[in-house]
């Protein structure tokens, strides 16, 4: 049992970086060219033929698109991004999903892979506040995502832990999906949230996944993700980009420390 | 949630703690300067800031002789979107309504000291406990604040005197001419929720949101229980009740958080001028 | 006011400035972890802390519905304040921060959804409308949220022949006319303009180009700190150029 309280002005700064001089940091307002020839993107503006900036972030220039990423901000999705999601709402034929996003998202019935090919009660599949693992299918209009669950690597996760971390901190790769050495499986979705979960339970889901796996989890493998889960948090509070190995790295320094 | 369950068997929570575990706590104190005292505790993501004023006022009825304590407790919308406008009210009520029965006790604070002139003048302390960010366990966070101000909290000297029969009241306006509150047996707040079969100290949100029912006591440095109140829609065993208040968590937890808090406030106080205060600057 | 002169014959204030100069201000972005933007400014004095969350209710087509709410903590003021927000002087400070922000949020870029702006006054020494706005536009920018510009506001006065800017509690109570005005510095538009009491329309443009000056001044200021913290964190994610 343990109580600890600290002084607030004990703690160190963590300011001491020298930072590099980044010669493409705009802020809102500033004009980032006169050149009529670019296309805008994300985080721009446009104003008396004037290309300006509207977020504080860096510049990227992709052949003639310009856009201004910015340090922080909600779930922008793109097609084919993996996603992890709770489940807000059961309707219709639909379930709405929350993504840490501007608007809710949508999975249609239509878009999941039912286990047996046959039409179940949708409340039986997916409960409210179970989480699901899925893909973006296409953007709407207004920014919301339409995702779907059609491979078998997709749908609900049993037992595990989510994480809610800023989607900024996430690169887009080939996998998200990653079995770590040290037991447990760590599943990167693109809009931010971060799923840990023992990896023997997911090996045997080659279903489709949709039985939900109740045994009881070991103690150590608990610990595992535990520890896991203190590593992400603290790679994200100190704002370090999200990779299994930067995971993993952090898992291992961290072992030298017996309590988390 | 069967997750959480399964891991409370083993007494290893999510973040990897034990059932009697705080999460780490950052407090600071002085940090408003228009105050008599205040304070700012961090638990983890919770954040509280808590401002003591001391006016002089009339006494309450019953007890003439001793001086007042008020809380008061504001929701910032800051913390969730539904603070917003009214709707952080009934938290507040509850907060407010807990503190004010942890400390009814005598022997907590000396109040004696707080009257001026029997009868007609004491010191009131308006404690206002402001809600900055909600993660989890916020009636121990704000209790902790609350004796941290207080021991923060500078109440200027008063010289009554005695001219033809009228008092005159003469507060010194010399900063250094204080006096300070006793704060050394004033009550904690520990809660204990009940997830599944146990029950955990310092619920963190997600622990929370699947906690049948709660305990909440006011515990001060040497055991001795204050205020006792059980929350929540689910049921307690009172063997478990028991267990609870007598044989262990909740006496232990609140002495040891006690004893953490006095070394931590003594050490900065012996810090005096020479640490910053920072405040939200950090 | 009988003993303290607002300005002395050497051209100090009661604190000490001189006219022109501008209180001291620093600021913090992304104080709270669990807000989509956050950001705290001391003004002087002056405490004030700024939250954003976006929130998805179906209002307006469109464009995005801006929500504000300004409260002060019951300890801020000197005399203890009975309630943090709902009397009429925080619902018009309210209703002009929504007016502000209104104009500077590229609003047809999130339709349907809502924006909640609230500002928090931790301790209150004057300028309250200025720290507010500009703890507001920090943490947009810490949400990330698109705006036209950065929105300064800054506060002046006219006493004895001069125009002072940044003004405190004691100069604001002291009866003198008081200039509010925000502004969008690189265009140099005016957002929102308020005046107090009785000033000569001679002295009118004077006055406001000497807050119009503040504000500039300010968006230095703001700028170089939101600068410092988009660099050390993009340094810290490894951005290249």
């Amino acid at each position: 049992m343990s109580v600890d309280i600290r002084i607030a002005g004990a703690r160190e700064s963590t300011k001491q970086l020298d930072s590099e001089e980044i010669s493409s940091l705009v802020t809102p307002g500033d004009v980032i060219t006169t050149d009529t020839g670019f296309m805008r993107g994300h985080g721009t503006y446009m104003e008396d033929d004037q290309l300006k900036a509207s977020v504080a972030g860096v510049v990227e220039r992709v052949n003639k698109l310009i856009c201004v990423k910015p340090l922080k901000t909600r779930y922008n999705g793109e097609v084919g991004d993996v996603v992890i999601g709770r489940i807000l709402e059961v309707g219709q034929r639909r379930w709405k999903v929350d993504t840490h996003s501007k608007l809710d998202s949508v999975l249609m019935l239509s878009s999941v892979n039912l286990p047996g090919g046959e039409l179940i009660l949708l409340e039986l599949l997916l409960l409210l506040d179970n989480v699901t693992q899925a893909e973006v299918q296409s953007v709407f209009a207004d920014g919301s995502l339409s995702l779907h669950t059609r491979s078998l690597k997709y749908g609900k996760l049993g037992q595990g832990v989510v994480v809610h971390l800023s989607p900024s901190l996430i690169k887009r790769r080939k996998t998200h999906f990653h079995s770590l050495p040290c037991g447990a499986s760590i599943i990167l979705g693109n809009n931010g949230y971060i799923w840990i979960c023992p990896t023997g339970n997911e090996m045997e889901d080659k279903t489709g996944g949709y039985e939900q796996n109740l045994e009881p989890v070991q103690r150590a493998d608990r610990e595992v993700i535990s520890r896991l889960r203190n590593c992400v948090l603290a790679l994200a509070e100190h704002k370090m980009m999200l990779y299994d190995t930067s995971v993993l790295y952090t898992y291992e320094a961290s072992l030298k420390f017996p309590n988390i | 949630m069967y997750f959480v369950c399964f891991f409370l068997k083993d007494n290893c929570r999510e973040d990897g703690r034990g059932c009697e575990d705080y999460r780490h706590m950052e407090i600071e104190t002085n940090v408003v300067s228009n105050t008599s005292g205040s304070a700012r505790v961090r638990l983890a993501n919770t954040d509280i800031l808590v401002g003591v004023k001391a006016e002089l006022g009339a006494p309450a009825p019953e007890k003439p002789d001793k001086g007042r304590l008020e809380f008061f407790v504001d929701c910032s919308a800051n913390a969730t979107p539904e603070f917003e406008g009214r709707g952080g009210e009934e938290l507040a009520t509850e907060i407010s309504g807990m503190l004010n029965r942890a400390y009814d006790c005598p022997a907590c604070l000396d109040l004696q000291k707080l009257c001026v002139i029997p009868n007609q003048q004491c010191w009131v302390l308006y404690i206002d406990i402001l809600l900055l960010e909600c993660g989890g366990n916020l009636f121990d966070a704000a209790s902790i604040a609350v004796k941290a101000a207080l021991y923060n909290t500078k109440i200027p000297t008063v010289t009554v005197s005695r001219d033809e029969g009228i008092m005159e009241l003469e507060i010194s306006d010399d900063p250094y001419d204080v006096q300070k509150i006793e704060v050394k047996l004033a009550p904690c707040i520990v809660t204990l929720s009940k997830i599944g079969h146990s029950h955990v100290v310092d619920a963190s949100q997600k622990e929370e949101s699947c906690c049948l029912a709660r305990l909440m006591m006011g515990v001060t440095q040497n055991g001795t229980i204050t205020a006792l109140k059980k929350e929540g829609s689910g049921s307690l065993d009172p063997t478990s009740v028991e267990d609870m208040i007598e044989v262990g968590t909740g006496k232990r937890v609140g002495e040891a958080l006690n004893k953490s808090l006095t070394t931590a406030l003594e050490e900065e106080e012996r810090q005096g001028t020479k640490s910053k205060t920072l405040g939200f600057l950090r | 006011m009988a003993g303290l002169e607002l300005l002395s014959d050497q051209g100090f204030r009661i604190d000490g400035r001189r006219v022109h100069e501008l209180r001291k201000i620093q600021c913090r972005l992304g104080v709270f972890s669990q807000a989509d933007g956050s950001a705290y400014i001391e003004q002087g004095n002056t405490k004030v802390l700024a939250a954003i969350r976006g929130s998805k209710q179906k209002t307006l087509h469109d464009k995005v519905l801006v929500n504000c709410q300004y409260s002060m903590a019951t300890f801020s003021t000197g005399e203890r304040k009975r309630r943090p927000r709902g009397d009429r002087k925080s619902q018009e400070m309210t209703m002009h921060l929504r007016q502000t922000f209104d104009a500077a949020i590229l609003t047809n870029l999130y339709p349907r959804s809502q924006i909640d702006i609230f500002v928090e006054v931790l301790q209150s020494d004057g300028g309250n409308y200025c720290a507010s706005v500009n703890a507001a536009t920090l943490a947009l920018i810490d949400a990330g949220i698109p705006l036209k510009d950065y929105v300064c506001a800054c506060s002046a006065s006219f006493v004895n022949d001069s125009p002072i800017v940044d003004i405190n509690y004691l100069e604001e109570s002291s009866g003198k006319p008081e200039i509010i005005v925000a502004t969008l510095p690189k265009s140099e538009q005016i957002v929102f303009l308020e005046m107090n009491s009785r000033l000569h329309e001679d002295n009118l443009s004077k006055v406001v180009d000497t807050a119009v000056k503040g504000c500039k001044d300010v968006y230095q200021i703001l700028d170089t700190a939101v600068r410092d913290h988009v660099s050390q964190v993009a340094t810290v994610h490894g951005w290249e150029n």
